[in-house]
């Protein structure tokens, strides 16, 4: 240990406090200016603090589960009675959509239409949250090791959850639909028009640009448009809950706040969004370039 | 309560390792809490700060063992799991120790009721602080209720973890 003078010792006391507060306020504006300067830390923390929030999970969702089971046996008679009716409705709902997909299928065939990709899917634990940091993420254990890759789609057998921000080795960062970053391209199933659902850290994220005097009412479904084809197109995103001063607002189908698993939807074809690139120096060359236009001479 | 009068003049130094330890090791363990994820509805959004609660605990009692560089550290590590804006619990941690490192003599040798009235005004200012910071750096104006629900959760639970923190303090410490 090196030897300081006690007035050295006593000077570098006082000083630690201010300096560490003012180099956080430097953090928090060069974060902010560079996003992805944080981020390959963000991640290695995260993987490496996975094992244990994995650990720590597990029994939290074991209870989670034990508390679930026991409202169910609470409401065991209602419960059943609903189930029924729901049962009939679906088994009719079963036979309508088998003969519409034999419809489909031959349709297709007859207009030689491009098959859509196949779905796969990763089931991941959500092993923490945001712990009310006014960001709306989840941590989930699945990682590039999982084959899971940046921008794919999180969902439940409910609707969409959100998308995969950030992947490390064994965990990844999924932003929510809910969060004020979330921009998710989606369509009004009735309509058919196209408009972004934007969240803004509140429960119900809102629809913007949909083409002015669209018909939408309160009830309508939204799903995921496929856009830029990332996302699979058709997946149930939540239904049309109020107007308000700022818009539409969406209610999810998923319960955001009650997430234990998470499936990750591969849509195939490895189209996933790639890693932004840092902004270059690039000199100017707009101007040599106008003469350029690619035609063939 | 836990946290009974305490006469503390002079910090007693304390030579065993674990005891050394506890209240970065406590601190840091608060950070992992808040992010587990607890299926109670509407929980994510409205987790109390714990580590407010940590820091202030030990500030008060041991401000020795928690120094600005640990709050510091802690402070990213929470950042970097819960995905907020780099440095902003550190921020949040370091000026929660410059506030109540001048205060601490009336809070010492207190009882609990003063020191969680104390924790209270502490939990305000730093909900408020953290609602404009957040503010600022999404360029937006943000749910301020939010932030108020969240503070009064923040104070209802100090109690329980002053509790613990004095248990663990007077077991792994003794009476210092």
């Amino acid at each position: 240990m090196i030897r300081l003078s006690p007035q050295m010792r006593g000077a570098i006391q006082r000083t630690t406090l201010p300096i560490l507060v003012l180099l956080s306020g430097a953090i928090i504006v060069l974060g902010k200016a560079d996003q992805l300067l944080f981020d390959s830390l963000r991640t290695s923390v995260t993987d490496s603090v996975e094992p244990v929030l994995d650990a720590l999970a597990r029994p939290l969702n074991s209870v989670g589960n034990v508390v679930g089971r026991a409202k169910l046996a609470v409401t065991t008679y209602q419960e059943n009675v609903r189930l029924q009716a729901e049962n009939e409705k679906l088994l009719q709902w079963q036979q309508t959509a088998l003969s519409l997909a034999a419809d489909n299928k031959e349709l297709r065939g007859l207009l030689k239409a491009v098959p859509d990709t196949a779905l796969s899917y990763v089931t991941a634990r959500v092993i923490a949250n945001s712990g009310g940091a006014f960001v709306r993420m989840i941590l989930i254990d699945a990682g590039s090791e999982d084959h899971v890759s940046r921008g794919q789609a999180a969902i439940t057998g409910e609707g969409l959850v959100g998308r995969l921000t950030e992947v490390g080795n064994r965990a990844s960062r999924v932003l929510l639909i809910t969060d004020l970053n979330s921009r998710i391209p989606v369509t009004i199933e009735s309509t058919h028009a196209a408009a972004v659902l934007a969240g803004d850290n509140s429960e119900r994220p809102r629809l913007l640009y949909l083409p002015a005097g669209d018909a939408v009412k309160v009830g309508d479904r939204v799903v995921t448009s496929g856009e830029g084809g990332v996302f699979p197109p058709g997946l149930p995103v939540g239904v049309v809950s109020a107007t308000d001063a700022v818009g539409l607002r969406v209610e999810p189908y998923v319960e955001l706040s009650q997430l234990g698993y998470v499936l990750v939807a591969d849509y195939g074809l490895a189209r996933s969004l790639p890693q932004p690139l840092p902004p270059l120096a690039r000199p100017s060359r707009r101007a040599k370039s106008d003469g350029d236009d690619g035609a063939i001479r | 309560m836990a946290l009974k009068v305490f006469s503390i003049p002079a910090l007693p130094r304390v030579n065993n390792g674990a005891a050394r330890l506890l209240p970065v090791a406590t601190t840091l363990l608060a950070a992992v809490i808040s992010v587990l994820p607890l299926q109670i509805p509407g929980y994510a959004a409205l987790t109390p700060v714990f580590t407010l609660m940590a820091a202030y605990h030990w500030t008060i009692y041991r401000p020795d063992l928690l120094p600005p560089v640990a709050l510091f550290g802690i402070g990213l590590a929470e950042d970097l799991l819960a995905g907020s804006p780099m440095g902003v619990n550190a921020l949040l941690l370091l000026l929660t120790r410059v506030a109540v490192l001048g205060y601490r003599r009336y809070f010492v040798n207190r009882n609990f009721a003063f020191v969680w009235t104390g924790f209270t005004l502490l939990a305000a200012a730093a909900m408020l602080g953290l609602w404009g910071l957040h503010c600022v750096i999404d360029l937006s104006l943000l749910d301020f209720r939010n932030a108020v629900i969240r503070a009064a959760l923040t104070v209802a639970m100090f109690p329980l973890a002053s509790f613990m923190l004095g248990r663990a303090q007077r077991t792994v410490m003794g009476a210092g």
